[in-house]
């Protein structure tokens, strides 16, 4: 058997073995111009929060889950840089299966018991959403941190849903998907496209076109509909194109998982 | 869910339970499907979470190795791809009923199963032109020693294998119409898979080496013609020269004419009889008693079960479930590139990447993303060895890329490339995380428990 850190590196080697890297692009202020979107998407999840505090105070059920389902979609928005810029705000606001506070923990009171009384879950996540939030005009955003981040939501989005997905006691994991989706669109278009237009514009069409397939296929009725082997391929040969782009790109191969490098 | 009908009936058909899963038994059951978001029925068992899985023995193997048809055959007996729309909605193959070939006792799906073990093939999900209109689920049979059981179906209604495979495929399933090289490989597959060896049985069936007094005393019994009816005897249907059957059909009271099931093996095959409505052998010995009016004592009885269990027995017949075996078989089915890349096999090539790509990707799962509250500790190894499947995925989905643009060199060096990852850097990885993985019963049984404390405040509310 061979050593933990030797095989990481054989790994690397083999999978960085005739790539290519070209001058980096001016990509800061691009990643720049993601951040009012970041700033947007958490704002929309802490609204949609602090309205569910609201809700569970008052004791209405269906109010509160109303409300979780809207700040949910502020943050599926937001996952391209959650996991590898604020990994552990991330993990204590989506743990699960059944973590104590965060989104599954509320999810599963208010869709799975029925109960209302969350309104201290909904503090915790209140309390977390508004401290992310207050970071993210500060926080330094890396080109490299978000392509990262957009490949490894790539990735994600194509894993199979035959159990019903993340969200699965809500019966929203299709929103999530389509969330996820949007914020990959927001942050390649955002950040990447023009500069990988320029440099190799054939690759940027596939790369558009990959996304586009991807969108098409999280667009269902319901996720018993979503083609899962179209999805999947989608969602491989977008990570496969990125990866292709990161070299054009001047950035290093992004990570698959949120790991320092 | 390939020869689903075949086996069955005449006198006992498999046991299993009891003996040989006690150590899955001692384990939380896997979580079931689940919510209202999913292509199959509500808390649905697929058991695909289970950390004893049955041990695969394979006639090639003993003859030094198997073929490339063997392996395609295998492929397609593991991949959702071959069927229709629904099971590849759901991500089942044929090996989600036949585990490893053998069965699955704990398969249970709502409205479509009476009981776990059992399946309606003529039900209305999967194919609803096949709808019969009446739920009459059929025991899910064991594969082992196939190939010498014919004829198949639980009554037995078809000689040819292989036309039985396409029916399972095509008219069970709705699946597309498979081409005739992989139906020729899923024939070729289940004909390879053999039975548990079982020491205590030697030349023509007799039961041989330290046997016991009361498993004696049962072999008699089972050759001994019925008192009312002399030409008949348990040893007349199930021959124990002949695999323990007779390739006939009979009536045994059970509701009809159906197949005689070999008794071979037949311990991990429960539960019993064509719709699976007895869990052992006590209660299909039972059965026979009343039918047949043996008027078998307690002690003949017990000396019948003790003979049973002796033949039906097998060595070693399940296997703690590991990264290794799961590597083991996922090596296998990606042999069929060597051969499929250079010849340019767009169609093998896409089965074998999406077979396998699905197969990494559950593989993935069972190492804790950080967000998991199930497992604390190893957050580095669990990353490495995520990120080393999800390279793997996509080497695979590199050359699919690849052959279908007809880049045939790309694909060789990118199947190179995953023959090295998976030779030592990927193994080395996956065995570094394994304490945190759900391959370690503490851990599995802590993700799974919690999941199910999850979905029943679920069940509980409704």
């Amino acid at each position: 058997m061979i050593d933990v850190r030797v095989a990481g590196c054989i790994v690397l080697l083999l999978l960085w073995t005739g790539m290519r890297t070209a001058d980096a692009a001016p990509l800061d202020e691009a990643a720049e111009r993601y951040r009012p979107y970041m700033i947007e998407g958490i704002g929309d999840a802490l609204t949609g929060a602090r309205a569910l505090r609201e809700r569970a105070a008052a004791k209405d059920l269906a109010g509160a889950k109303k409300a979780w389902i809207s700040a949910r979609a502020g943050w599926e928005r937001s996952e391209v840089f959650t996991a590898g810029f604020v990994p552990e705000l991330d993990s204590r606001i989506d743990a699960w299966p059944n973590a104590d506070s965060g989104f599954h923990a509320i999810e599963a009171k208010l869709f799975g018991a029925g109960r209302a009384d969350v309104e201290s879950d909904a503090d915790a996540l209140v309390e977390h959403l508004n401290n992310l939030h207050g970071k993210l005009h500060d926080m330094a955003l890396t080109p490299q941190g978000l392509l990262d981040g957009t490949v490894r939501l790539a990735y994600e989005v194509g894993e199979s849903k035959a159990d019903g997905g993340e969200s699965r006691i809500s019966g929203t994991s299709l929103d999530d998907m389509c969330n996820n989706v949007a914020g990959i669109d927001f942050a390649y278009r955002t950040i990447f496209a023009d500069a990988l237009k320029a440099a190799d514009a054939k690759l940027a069409d596939t790369v558009a076109s990959r996304i586009e397939q991807l969108k098409a296929s999280v667009a269902a009725p319901d996720l018993p509909h979503v083609d899962i082997r179209t999805l999947r391929r989608a969602s491989e040969e977008l990570v496969v194109a990125l990866q292709a782009a990161s070299a054009r790109l001047g950035l290093p191969r992004p990570t698959l998982e949120a790991l320092s490098r | 869910m390939m020869v689903r009908r075949a086996c069955i009936a005449a006198l006992v058909a498999a046991l299993g339970f009891g003996l040989l899963i006690a150590g899955a038994h001692d384990r939380l059951a896997a979580f079931p499907i689940d919510g209202d978001q999913t292509a199959l029925p509500p808390k649905t068992e697929l058991n695909e979470d289970a950390l004893d899985k049955p041990r695969e023995v394979f006639r090639s193997e003993i003859a030094g190795g198997k073929s490339y048809l063997i392996n395609l055959g295998n492929l397609a007996f593991g991949s959702p791809s071959i069927l229709g729309d629904v099971a590849r909605q759901a991500g089942m193959s044929c090996g989600t009923c036949h585990v490893n070939g053998a069965g699955n006792a704990k398969f249970f799906m709502p409205k479509m199963s009476t009981r776990p073990g059992n399946f309606d093939t003529t039900g209305s999900l999967f194919n609803p032109k096949a709808n019969n209109f009446v739920l009459d689920p059929v025991r899910i049979p064991s594969l082992r020693g196939a190939r010498t059981l014919a004829p198949y179906g639980v009554d037995g209604r078809m000689p040819s294998l292989r036309d039985f495979v396409h029916n399972v495929i095509v008219n069970e399933f709705s699946g597309p119409e498979p081409s005739p090289a992989i139906l020729d490989a899923i024939v070729a597959y289940i004909q390879d898979i053999d039975f548990l060896p079982n020491p205590s049985l030697g030349p023509g069936g007799h039961l041989v080496g330290k046997t016991s007094e009361s498993e004696r005393r049962g072999e008699a019994l089972f050759a001994k013609p019925f008192p009312h009816d002399p030409g008949l005897s348990c040893a007349g249907c199930h021959v124990p020269s002949g695999a323990f059957a007779d390739h006939q059909q009979h009536d045994v009271g059970s509701g009809g004419l159906f197949k005689t099931p070999t008794l071979r093996n037949a311990d991990f095959n429960a539960p019993y009889f064509h719709d699976g409505r007895f869990d052992s052998y006590d209660q299909v010995v039972a059965h026979f008693d009343r039918i047949f009016d043996l008027g078998l004592s307690a002690q003949d009885r017990r000396d019948l079960v003790a003979y049973l269990t002796a033949v039906g027995d097998g060595t070693l017949p399940y296997e703690h479930d590991g990264a290794g075996g799961s590597l083991k078989e996922i090596n296998e089915f990606a042999s069929v590139l060597a051969t499929a890349i250079p010849a340019g096999d767009k169609d093998v090539v896409a089965l074998a990447v999406d077979t396998i790509g699905h197969e990494l990707r559950e593989l993935t799962e069972r190492y804790p993303d950080r967000k998991n509250t199930s497992v604390s500790g190893g957050e580095q190894e669990r990353g490495h060895a995520r990120t080393a499947l999800k390279e793997v995925v996509l080497t695979l989905r590199r050359i699919d890329m690849a052959v279908t643009e007809g880049r045939i060199s790309d694909a060789s060096a990118d199947y190179r490339i995953y023959r090295s990852l998976m030779a030592a850097a990927v193994p080395a990885l996956l065995a570094g995380a394994e304490p945190w993985s759900l391959f370690n019963p503490a851990v599995h049984d802590q993700h799974y428990g919690a999941l199910r404390q999850v979905m029943q405040s679920r069940h509980t509310s409704q």
